[in-house]
């Protein structure tokens, strides 16, 4: 699902961002990255997503390594993954079951199937009363749950969320997390980063990366 | 293509979203372009109607051959048969003085009494050279080596001087043409690249989903299309009426020029000035996005 070995990464003006970071994700599993602000967890998920590119090591997102030259295969790698982007990235002046449909309609799936699905999403999340609601109408918790069900409709094999407890309360938070972990199964990957480590003690996942300055240690717990 | 075509109600609230966000931006891009391309549309009018007077007027160009007093009917046939012979001649005919003589009273119309005042017919016959204009000095040199020939009489400087003007009608009709393909094509891809600009967070976030360049890019271009197809429109609507009014003022004052009927140029103008909107909006569309993504 996803391998990194020596990974590094250092931005142009000369920021190390990542250092050695060796990792194996297996399919199906859910993986929490924890740390302060600016201590790189970002960072990895820009590479998860092939947004930029290891300067050192080799990684590997869903089979397709993650390197230079490869525009084409990581958009087809993006098709297959589902962000939860840290300030939603929602579409305003849209609903929420439009921006729902909006990441669905360039994938390979049933343009008929595009409305039901984005609805079932939705409900799924629990919006089911603000499917018609412009995105700029609902609350920071109800984004947040119209970003996820974006994400899930897509049905993605990895599903990529960033922060996606900040700027919630405790309970919304572990709503939030409940909800991302229910969409893990055998097909679905979760990765989740929080920099609040509280939320996640006692939560069931395979494993947690711990980063701190660009540096990680990897626990495996499943 | 596929995905192009299932979303095309998508791809049109998209294009009434962008529009939306910068509305008197594009309205007046909408009205800029309407006016460059009636400035077009009239260029390419007076184009075609000085175009089809020159040639009408080239397609009358003549010599007149007069030959020598001693010269019998059979040696005047002759002579015509030989004429025509000459590369570049049309047609060549006899006109005699009989005709030469009506002829002279139909021009002077009110005022042809005065040839009453003649004893006998003042003309003399001549014979009546159509030509090619292009061919004019070859044939007057052929016609110089001709025997029983008196003299020629051309109106060569005129021929010569409506040959300049209709290229350089057709230089400046040239340039217009460039100057408003240019001034439209910037006009759009700066519209899109403001469309671009505006909607980048939009843009970046489908780019991350893994959407397609061309889905991206679509609305935009059909942005830009549907604005120079409006500007079209309205350089249309006025040259039609434009159109309707000059031929209305040129109808009386002017009856010797030779004008395309009205409905056949305006329809052609139409298509033309619609066609021409179309391929700039996409090429502007093209422009402004290939600029828009290096930068």
């Amino acid at each position: 699902m996803i391998e990194a070995k020596g990974v590094c990464l250092k931005y142009p003006e000369g920021t190390m961002a990542l250092q050695n970071i060796n990792l194996q994700i297996e399919h199906g599993e859910l993986v929490y990255i924890t740390g302060p602000s600016g201590s790189g967890k970002t960072s990895l998920l820009k590479l998860f997503m092939g947004v930029e590119h290891p300067t050192a090591g080799t990684l590997r997102v869903l089979g397709q390594p993650i390197m230079k030259g490869q525009a084409m295969e990581i958009r087809r790698l993006r098709k297959l993954i589902g962000p939860v982007f840290q300030e939603f990235r929602l579409i305003k002046g849209r609903t929420a079951l439009e921006n729902v449909m909006l990441g669905m309609r360039f994938l390979d799936v049933s343009h008929r199937s595009i409305r039901k699905d984005a609805h079932n999403a939705l409900v799924k999340v629990g919006l089911e009363q603000k499917v018609l609601s412009l995105v700029e109408h609902l609350s920071w918790g109800e984004c947040q749950r119209v970003a996820i069900a974006r994400a899930v409709a897509r049905k993605p094999a990895l599903i990529i969320a960033d922060e996606p407890t900040g700027n919630l309360d405790k309970d919304n938070a572990m709503n939030i997390l409940a909800l991302l972990n229910s969409f893990k199964d055998n097909k679905t990957t979760v990765i989740i980063t929080t920099h609040a480590t509280h939320l996640i003690e006692g939560e069931k996942a395979a494993g947690h990366i711990s980063m701190d300055k660009g540096n990680m240690s990897w626990e495996r717990l499943g | 293509m596929k995905n192009i075509l299932y979303n095309t109600g998508y791809f049109l609230r998209e294009v009434k979203t962008i529009i939306r966000i910068n509305l008197l931006s594009n309205v007046f891009s909408l009205l800029s372009t309407g006016l460059i391309f009636f400035i077009l549309a009239m260029v390419i009018s007076g184009w075609w109607v000085s175009s089809q007077v020159i040639e009408t007027i080239q397609g009358e160009a003549e010599v007149n051959v007069y030959f020598k007093e001693g010269l019998d009917k059979a040696g005047s046939i002759k002579l015509v048969e030989g004429i025509k012979g000459i590369a570049g001649v049309r047609e060549a005919r006899l006109v005699d003085e009989a005709e030469a003589y009506s002829r002279m009273e139909e021009i002077l119309g009110k005022e042809a009494h005065v040839l009453a005042y003649f004893d006998d017919n003042p003309f003399s016959p001549f014979i009546e050279v159509k030509i090619q204009i292009d061919e004019i000095g070859a044939i007057l040199k052929e016609l110089e080596f001709m025997t029983g020939i008196e003299h020629v009489r051309d109106n060569r400087e005129v021929l010569e001087r409506l040959r300049s003007i209709a290229g350089v009608l057709r230089v400046l009709g040239y340039l217009v043409v460039t100057a408003v393909g240019i001034s439209t094509m910037v006009i759009i891809s700066h519209i899109i690249r403001m469309g671009i600009y505006d909607n980048r967070e939009q843009i970046n976030t489908l780019r991350l989903m893994g959407a397609p360049e061309a889905f991206i890019g679509f609305p935009f271009m059909l942005e830009g299309l549907l604005l120079t197809l409006g500007g079209g429109a309205i350089a249309a609507a006025m040259s039609v009426f434009s159109l309707k009014y000059l031929y209305a003022q040129m109808a009386g004052p002017l009856p010797f020029i030779p004008l395309t009927p009205l409905g056949t140029m305006t329809s052609q103008l139409v298509i033309l000035v619609m066609s021409i909107s179309a391929a700039l909006g996409i090429a502007g569309g093209f422009f402004g996005l290939s600029s828009a993504k290096s930068s």
